[in-house]
């Protein structure tokens, strides 16, 4: 028997649902940087608690701030 | 008619004069199909994230138009053609607008600018120093990479 995995608890509640004020852009960088790892991968749903409406436009605006050279498809975030 | 907008990246040592000329050659494919400019942001000379073209810097270009669905085609082949033009991004806002949001929005802008203008002498220079130390904070939260790593094992 495998010992049991430490649970980590994690909000479970969308964050753009509960802020209505929060809207996605993709061409607000600042923002976005904080929905992906520092190596610059798009974080999972799982980790994040966003709710399936909201990580399809998360990941949307990141894959076109990627296109626009504001955010990397790989590696650190300059500044 | 739809709304759209569209940024467009320069290469970052043309001169004044020939991003000008390449913002009016633009504008005017849009005119011409019988569009209408909502509102043309400069963002400068800025950083890419990553190099394009041997290119470090970039020089940013946003607006925001209402156009038929052709003008789009014609927009994006000249751009394809330009290799001035490093990357652009369209993307449809609304599927149809009439005339009279057109002047509203315009309106609306033109007013948000101006307000921002006036604000922005005062605030800016502050703003600028003190982003250097802001953004180094911003940090990942309550997940690190630890766990993150951790999370992906589930799946296997």
């Amino acid at each position: 028997m495998p010992p049991p995995r430490k649970r980590i608890f994690r909000p479970r509640v969308c964050r753009f649902c509960t802020e209505k004020d929060l809207v996605l852009d993709y061409k607000d960088a600042k923002t976005l940087r904080n929905l992906v790892t520092e190596r610059g991968k798009i974080i999972p749903r799982r980790i994040y608690g966003t709710c399936a409406k909201h990580q399809r436009q998360v990941t949307e605006a990141i894959k076109r701030a990627r296109h626009l050279a504001l955010i990397p498809y790989t590696g650190q975030i300059p500044y | 008619m739809r709304r759209y907008e569209t940024t467009y990246i320069l290469r970052p040592n043309l001169g004044e004069e020939q991003f000008s000329e390449i913002i009016e050659r633009t504008n005017n494919i849009i005119k011409n199909d019988g569009g209408a400019i909502i509102n043309l942001e400069r963002w400068g000379n800025r950083k890419l994230a990553y190099e394009i073209n041997k290119e470090i810097l970039g020089q940013y270009i946003y607006f925001d138009y209402a156009a038929p669905g052709s003008t789009i085609l014609e927009l994006e082949r000249i751009f394809r053609i330009d290799d001035r033009v490093l990357r652009f991004l369209t993307v449809k806002i609304a599927d149809a607008i009439d005339e009279e949001t057109v002047a509203s929005e315009t309106e609306r802008v033109a007013a948000l600018a101006a307000a921002k203008l006036s604000g922005e002498t005062e605030a800016e220079v502050e703003d600028s120093a003190k982003k250097d130390t802001d953004e180094e904070d911003s940090d990942e939260e309550d997940f690190g990479e630890e766990d993150f790593d951790d999370a992906d094992d589930d799946d296997k």
